[in-house]
């Protein structure tokens, strides 16, 4: 009996424990921005829509700011669809050679520095040594805006690329658990393969491509790093904060931050009612007059023949031109730019000169390096010892659920509202617990990272039926912390080690909220939209490729673990 | 009208490494109920899936009717596929998921509408034609599925396993439900199934298949009482079998002495020659058994080791003076029970054996179901 009353009380601590870390370093700062915002309402108020020099010329930005960054969300998640659904059935369907690398490629845009990224996709498409060297000068101009949807291209395809991953991803471990008989009942029944799709397939899949697409729509309205790399004269809504911040606009900024929150928050709750609602089934379920359908039975017939390997290609082939072309071009023309800017021929613009020359690049991107590496690992292991215990708490009790919804909104939440939450809590104006620094820095990356760690270990946890394995154990003799230690977390091994890398790089390339709480302690992806502001494009060109060789060491190394 | 031909269809998997199919060449009629039996992994499942397309052969070729249908795929073959686990799709209720096929197939609203109701009719579900199919029960799901694989108008129907997820009561109902509908629409069936006793009850004819290959087809009875092989004589029902060598061969009688020199009478086959090594195989039904020492054709006397009650029947296994192990199934409300230690005499007529050749790789290999 004291040893049974003894266990209760373990467990009730560690219990206790769990849930308050979690509120303290991630919750709080997650929600603090709202509070902060309501609690000091007549001060925002007054700076934003009642300001004595400039009346709501502050409300009237915002607006504009929040309105551009939800066209170009939602335009990037529409064409996501459109290039992600073809592919993830492609892949989840198919067995070819090469088929590892294409799917390490789709992660690499998920886990690569976005800064670095950002500065290759502007020097391939408005650089001379990019795709420019075929025709002499840069294909588009920094600032050229596609006319009719009215978004910025370069933005449009960096927003696309770091976004259909989830897609992708998300979608093809769906279509991959599905049961392939439903597939082939449907076709011996006398379906084509298109029909087959939209009739069975595509309604079967809806719940993991809204959650898919809410990630990236989430990502992409909160993506900084590379948006400001290539933005020109373009402003987003994450942008502006950063930028008010350093200009200590805090009341519009944390304005603008609350909206940001409020607006991811609302998009997983719409998106969650759908799905309740009736499973997504009839979401889409539109009915038709019998001719149309029968019009669309016989184009789908049609293009189940001879067309169909055009989808795979179109979207392998935007695979190629977003993802691809840019990475290699970036680290190709590092050895173009090394002794001589192959624009002007002056030495001024070479890598070797920004470098080593008066400004001195190398030593400040070492010294952030070792930052970057110092911060991505103390949160992510802080976030994993959060996080592990969290998902127990998730999965066995009945309220776990309302913690999972919590746990689920820093991970969509714009960076940057992010960093100013924790900047405004914890910081000097705060609890004034740090100053910007590398501690304040870790904080904020606790916050995104316990939910990064968390996502993938619970869906590992879902698929291996650990209660019934863990009861095996128990009817053989085990303690139940005998049980989770020898049975449950050797299987969910591979489920944390993936939340481990996939925090540990996001971290590694964070740069939205990093800019706000990171002081004089900067980190690599700040540095590399540093340099570009400060014209140092050669040193930012080799950032940017040191930093996507880094992710692409550590992506080789997670495969070598993982298939141990 | 829809007879099916398989010209050697051969299908391997792993770059070759696996032999699923294996030369398989086949010739099922028109209106005809035919199985695939074998153990688990010999390629009755994949064969039935190059017939309906969901997989492509290698080598050979597939006819349904006068049609090539090799490289067709799946929609445009006229077939209706059953599955084990159902596939009823779980996005549509039983209505839309019975009247796909004609939906896809943009048949008329006015027939779709006949079709849908006359099938589920059909299998008495009509009144849950709303319902989804998690709601329903195995057997209920598998006769939606059935119905649903029918309304699409197909002439040819291949059931993978159909029975296999079911409780057994419902199992032994559904199939001869099954068969009844087949034969009643005027329908191809073939059949994929694991267990023997199944198809021996439903099929017009049964092929047994192992290691990817065809080894015998015939009738349930041919099967039963003329099987070609060892391991058919095994598979199908239960036989016992008994070493020794042929001592002499007289008109339709072969005499094979057995181990330590017990001698037995057999039917002559086209395998016995005077001193081949052979194998003598006796289905356990086919035993006589006396207490005590009696004279009985073939007679051979042993003691009984266990006895097991099985309901209908009672097994008896039984340790020959030879040493070689029988067992001896007799009717359990027949009376004249024994027990355990009880001297017997046991025996069979010579009509009711079988010899076949010693298996080369010895007897225990050739009865591997794997």
């Amino acid at each position: 009996m004291q040893l049974l009353g003894n266990r209760r009380f373990i467990t009730k601590v560690v219990i206790v424990v769990v849930l308050a870390s979690l509120g303290i370093f991630v919750l709080l700062p997650t929600f603090y921005l709202v509070s902060f915002t309501l609690t000091r309402w007549p001060e925002v108020y007054a700076d934003v829509f009642a300001n004595p020099l400039i009346g709501d010329a502050n409300w009237q930005q915002i607006l504009r700011y929040l309105t551009f960054s939800l066209r170009l969300s939602l335009i990037a998640v529409i064409l996501d669809f459109l290039f992600g659904i073809p592919l993830a059935y492609f892949l989840a369907r198919k067995q070819f050679f090469g088929k590892s690398l294409l799917e390490d490629i789709i992660t690499l845009s998920l886990v690569i520095p976005t800064s670095g990224f950002g500065v290759a996709t502007l020097l391939t498409w408005t650089g001379v040594s990019g795709l420019g060297a075929l025709i002499g000068r840069g294909i588009v101009e920094a600032s050229f805006v596609i006319p009719l949807i009215n978004v910025p291209l370069l933005m449009l395809l960096v927003h696309v690329a770091l976004t259909f991953p989830y897609i992708v991803r998300t979608l093809q471990g769906k279509l991959e658990d599905l049961e392939p008989a439903f597939e082939e009942a449907s076709r011996t029944l006398g379906a084509s393969a298109f029909t087959t799709f939209r009739k069975v397939i595509f309604p079967l899949s809806l719940p993991a491509l809204f959650s898919g697409g809410v990630l990236a729509f989430a990502r992409s309205l909160g993506e900084t790093g590379a948006t400001m790399v290539v933005a020109g004269i373009h402003t987003t809504a994450p942008m502006a904060i950063v930028r008010w911040v350093s200009e200590f606009k805090l009341a519009t900024a944390s304005f603008l931050g609350f909206l940001l929150i409020i607006t991811a928050t609302i998009a997983i709750l719409l998106v969650d009612f759908l799905l309740r609602r009736d499973g997504g089934f009839k979401t889409l379920g539109f009915s038709m007059t019998p001719r149309i359908g029968d019009t669309i039975l016989k184009l789908e017939k049609a293009f189940s023949g001879k067309v169909r390997w055009l989808k795979d290609f179109v979207s392998l082939a935007v695979v190629a031109v977003v993802v691809i072309l840019p990475i290699i071009i970036v680290l190709i023309s590092v050895g173009a730019y090394w002794s001589v800017d192959p624009d002007t021929g002056k030495i001024q613009g070479s890598v070797l000169y920004q470098l080593f020359g008066p400004s001195n690049y190398f030593a400040t991107l070492m010294k952030a390096t070792l930052a970057s590496i110092f911060v991505a690992v103390i949160a992510t292991y802080i976030a994993a010892c959060i996080a592990i215990p969290s998902v127990y708490l998730i999965k066995r009790y009945r309220n776990g659920r309302i913690l999972r919804y919590l746990l689920r909104i820093p991970l969509i939440v714009p960076s940057s509202a992010l960093g100013l939450s924790v900047l405004l809590l914890w910081g000097p104006s705060g609890l004034n617990l740090g100053t910007p620094g590398i501690w304040l820095i870790i904080l904020t990356h606790i916050v995104f990272s316990v939910p990064v760690v968390m996502e993938p270990t619970i869906a590992a946890y879902e698929g291996l039926n650990l209660l019934r394995y863990e009861g095996v154990a128990r009817t053989l003799g085990a303690t139940p912390y005998d049980a989770i230690e020898t049975v449950s977390l050797p299987m969910l091994k591979r489920g944390i080690l993936a939340g481990v890398i996939l925090s540990f790089t996001r971290s590694l390339g964070e740069t939205g909220a990093t800019f706000l709480v990171m002081g004089s302690d900067v980190t690599v992806p700040p540095l590399v939209v540093n340099m570009v502001e400060s014209l140092a494009f050669s040193a930012a060109l080799f950032a940017s490729a040191f930093l996507i060789a880094l992710s692409l060491v550590l992506l080789l190394l997670f495969r070598i673990v993982a298939r141990r | 009208m829809p007879d099916v031909k398989l010209a050697n269809v051969t299908k391997s998997y792993a770059k070759g490494r696996i032999l699923a199919v294996d030369r398989v060449s086949l010739h099922v009629h028109d209106k005809e109920y035919f199985s695939l039996i074998g153990p688990s992994g010999c390629g009755k499942t994949t064969t039935l899936r190059v017939i309906a397309g969901l997989v492509e052969p290698d080598e050979g070729e597939v006819h349904i009717g006068d049609r090539l249908v090799t490289h067709l795929p799946p929609e445009d073959r006229d077939i209706g596929y059953v599955f084990q686990q159902y596939a009823l799709f779980p996005n549509m209720d039983v209505w839309d998921n019975v009247t796909y096929g004609p939906t896809v197939k943009a048949w008329e609203e006015e027939k779709r509408e006949r079709i849908g109701r006359e099938m589920l009719q059909m299998v008495r579900l009509y009144d849950r034609a709303d319902a989804v199919p998690q709601e329903l029960s195995g057997g209920m799901m598998q006769r939606v599925a059935l119905s649903r694989a029918l309304a699409a108008g197909a002439e040819l129907l291949l059931l993978d396993e159909p029975l296999g997820a079911l409780d057994a009561k419902i199992r032994n109902e559904l199939r001869y439900e099954i068969r009844h509908l087949v034969k009643d629409l005027g329908l191809t069936a073939i059949h994929v199934t694991h267990d023997q006793a199944e198809a021996m009850a439903i099929s017009d004819r049964i092929a047994v298949m192992r290691k990817g290959r065809i080894i015998q087809v015939g009738t349930p009875h041919e099967l039963y009482m003329n099987p070609k092989e060892i391991f058919i004589a095994n598979f199908i029902g239960e036989s016992n079998f008994l070493e020794g060598t042929v001592v002499s061969l007289k008109g339709d009688v072969a005499t094979v002495r057995l181990r330590r020199d017990l001698q037995v009478n057999s039917k002559k086959t086209e395998v016995s020659q005077k001193n081949e090594r052979i194998v003598l195989a006796v289905r356990p039904e086919a035993f006589e058994m006396a207490k005590g020492k009696k004279k009985l054709v073939n007679g051979l006397s042993g003691a009984i080791e266990k006895v097991r009650f099985e309901g209908t029947d009672i097994r008896y296994e039984i340790r020959l003076a030879n040493d070689d192990s029988i067992v001896v199934v007799r009717p359990s409300l027949r009376g004249g029970w024994l027990k355990e230690a009880d001297e017997v005499t046991v025996g069979f007529p010579p009509e009711k054996s079988r010899l076949f050749l010693y298996p080369p790789k010895g007897l225990r290999a050739e009865l591997e179901l794997e």
